[in-house]
């Protein structure tokens, strides 16, 4: 008798096994195609993981009755690379989906053109996106077109437009308190950095009375910019403009500074993104004004708390600051964006999914995140309203202050040494 | 202005000629078109920041010790290698190629990315020359490259090991006549190639800096300069490092920057129509004559 008992547990005990682990197998998967040999890309993937691993300690996502977990699978795609094709990128996102079966994908190309292009895969497998580093607004317009077609894209970064807004804010800040309007503007030669710098010109200087004095267009790799600071000096520009996400950017600031041109640098150029910069740059960074596309990107407010949390608990799991202005934080909201449509949804049926991410609706890192007609998040210079960009200052203390919008900014702008403001 | 950009144009073709002559030194002597050159520029750098973050070694020590683990790698490239197979120029070119390519990835697969990878510069200032603010590092490269160049000069023309260097680069089966071995004159020329890759990457470096990119621009900016001067001829690779210097600052200047590119490769095909073994390039004088 007691033979047969120790047999009939032992039954129970593997078929408990069994079932436990057949439950634990079935985790809710998470793709992850993107350049991770780039910082963005990088810390980018780290950043969905670490979202994972909360979200996992806490007991995983309700789907329906049940908790399931998530796991992340991740690929290389390269598009962020100069010179692989789009075609190689687009390989890399159909394999994942094919081979991983992801349920929705996150951060997804850098490169504008191979996200437009993915767009019809993503519409073939009914795979959602949560776009995080591609800014061209030309997706939002497809989605528009077509919203049955196109529904499954959804950005969460900031996108070309929103970029010029808050440059423009930027330059009207700048003319408001300094009374400057002659600037010089210096970007990369890659289209998201000339359609910048375009718009900024026609949709604002020329409108608001600005000179624009000079413009210079780069090819990527340069690292001499000592003919357009020439330039600009005898220009007398008051405002340097630099649209830059090259890695030898970072040179036109140090450039700037040794050969003392009296004028504010004030625009975007991603190496100047994160506190390892001061140390980089041999702390000849002192003055330059960068805009970080996304607050929680590199950058936090106290005024947003969660933004405070969010770059600690990077800090405490990486063991080093975060870097990447562009990316992080949305990547990281896109996690619990999906973990809320979710458990909304009570599926993970693809149609069911995107209706709910639609609906999304909440106060995070980067502000309040709603998404617009083109699945775009909406942003705007109110964190209590919507997601907002950080524009802040380096000081001669290797410190970075926030100085718009004015809803999170700390101080105001200092001028740099022989620029005298035209007030 | 115009001073302005002469003095940037001396600066920038000075960097061009730190950046090549190593590679054009190599294949002056054995012949090797050393394409793992920009790898071996990104290793020094990356060996130079590891020793100086990492392991806390001074500057001026960490760059020395990374000079010579470079001039290492160039020699054991040469000896495990590129030995077997060489004066077959296209298994030379992929070998290079393919080790270059693997040093690039093997840092890019260690997760060397991002805009944190950069060296210090040796003198924090900025002078006035004129009415022109330089700073103090792009005066040094200039400093550090003459003496370079002057200590190359007497290094080839008054040391028996620099005679042994000409001899082989002249006529490598006279020269083996006279017991010179061939072979390890060609370790030490990669080798010393990659040395000067690497002096190259400790005075450059500062300006910006490490990304793995960067290898491939080493190499394209030094095969240009090599082809246009004459490959093999250092006096070749000094005035196309000034044709090109200048070209490129005036062209920024005057023209617009997104030419730059366009004047290098420009001057590239010219020369290559006119005379195509560069302006003193040897390799086909003579068919070129006839």
């Amino acid at each position: 008798m007691r033979r047969r008992l120790w047999a009939v547990g032992l039954f129970l005990a593997t078929g408990l096994m069994f079932s436990l682990c057949a439950y634990a197998a079935e985790p809710i998967v998470i793709g992850v195609p993107t350049s991770t040999g780039f910082v963005e890309g990088k810390e980018g993937l780290a950043i969905v993981e670490m979202a994972v691993a909360e979200i996992n300690a806490k007991g995983g996502v309700k789907v329906g009755a049940e908790k399931r977990m998530f796991k992340v699978e991740a690929i290389d795609i390269r598009d962020a690379a100069p010179g692989v094709p789009v075609p190689e990128a687009l390989m890399g996102i159909e394999k994942l989906i094919l081979e991983k079966k992801p349920t929705v994908l996150l951060i997804g190309p850098f490169r504008s053109e191979a996200l437009l292009a993915a767009m019809d895969i993503l519409t073939k497998y009914k795979v959602p996106l949560l776009g995080t580093i591609a800014m061209t607004p030309a997706t939002e317009g497809k989605v528009k077109q077509e919203p049955d077609k196109y529904k499954y894209v959804f950005r969460t970064c900031l996108n070309a437009i929103y970029l010029v807004k808050n440059l423009v804010g930027t330059m009207s800040h700048i003319n408001k308190e300094f009374g400057f309007n002659k600037v010089y503007i210096m970007h990369q030669d890659v289209a998201w950095a000339r359609a910048t710098a375009d718009g900024m010109v026609k949709n604002y200087f020329q409108k608001a009375g600005w000179t624009v004095v000079g413009q210079e267009s780069y090819p990527t790799g340069a690292a001499d910019f000592s003919s357009a600071l020439m330039k600009a000096r005898s220009a007398g520009a008051q405002v340097i403009l630099p649209i830059f996400d090259m890695p030898q950017s970072g040179t036109l600031v140090k450039q700037w500074k040794a050969m003392k041109v009296p004028a504010l640098m004030a625009g975007f150029i991603s190496p100047l993104a994160g506190p390892g910069a001061w140390k980089t740059f041999d702390k000849k960074i002192g003055g330059a004004i960068n805009c970080n596309f996304e607050l929680g990107s590199a950058i936090a407010s106290p005024k947003v708390p969660q933004s405070v949390a969010f770059l600690k608990a990077y800090q405490k799991k990486m063991g080093k600051p975060m870097e990447a202005g562009h990316g992080p934080a949305p990547t990281y909201e896109s996690v619990y964006i999906l973990k809320e449509a979710i458990e909304r949804a009570g599926s993970l049926e693809p149609d069911a999914l995107v209706a709910e991410i639609k609906k999304t609706d909440r106060s995070g890192v980067m502000g309040r995140i709603k998404f617009d007609e083109g699945n775009q998040a909406v942003f705007g210079m109110d964190p209590k309203e919507a997601a907002v960009a950080s524009v802040f200052q380096w000081n001669d203390k290797g410190e970075r202050v926030t100085v718009f919008p004015e809803s999170i900014a700390d101080a105001k702008i200092m001028l740099p040494a022989g620029l005298k403001s035209a007030k | 202005m115009l001073l302005g950009t002469i003095i940037y144009a001396v600066i920038n073709s000075v960097i061009l000629i730190l950046m090549s002559i190593g590679f054009n030194l190599t294949f002056g002597i054995s012949g090797i078109s050393n394409f793992a050159y920009g790898s071996l520029y990104i290793f020094a750098a990356f060996t130079t920041y590891m020793l100086l973050q990492l392991v806390g070694l001074p500057y001026p020590v960490a760059a020395l010790v990374s000079i010579a683990l470079t001039a290492v790698i160039g020699a054991l490239m040469y000896r495990f290698i590129l030995m077997r197979v060489r004066g077959q120029v296209l298994s030379e070119v992929i070998a290079t190629f393919g080790i270059g390519l693997a040093i690039l990835e093997f840092f890019r697969y260690l997760g060397f990315v991002g805009v944190e990878y950069a060296l210090p510069v040796f003198i924090d200032d900025s002078f006035m020359i004129g009415e022109v603010y330089v700073d103090a590092q792009r005066i040094i490269i200039v400093a550090a490259s003459v003496v370079l160049v002057g200590l190359l000069w007497v290094f080839v023309h008054y040391t028996s090991l620099g005679l042994a260097f000409r001899g082989i680069a002249q006529d490598e089966r006279t020269a083996l006549t006279f017991g010179m071995d061939s072979d390890w004159i060609a370790t030490l020329s990669v080798s010393l190639g990659a040395a000067l890759a690497a002096v190259a990457a400790t005075v450059i470096i500062p300006l910006g800096t490490i990304s793995v990119s960067q290898g491939y621009d080493v190499l394209i900016n030094a095969l240009a300069v090599s082809i246009i001067g004459g490959l093999g001829s250092t006096g070749g690779v000094i005035v196309a490092s000034l044709l090109v210097g200048f070209a490129q600052r005036f062209t920024d200047t005057y023209i617009g920057s997104h030419w730059t590119m366009i004047v290098s490769l420009a001057a590239i095909l010219i020369v290559l129509v006119i005379k195509p073994s560069g302006i003193y390039g040897k390799q086909k004088e003579l068919e070129e004559r006839i």
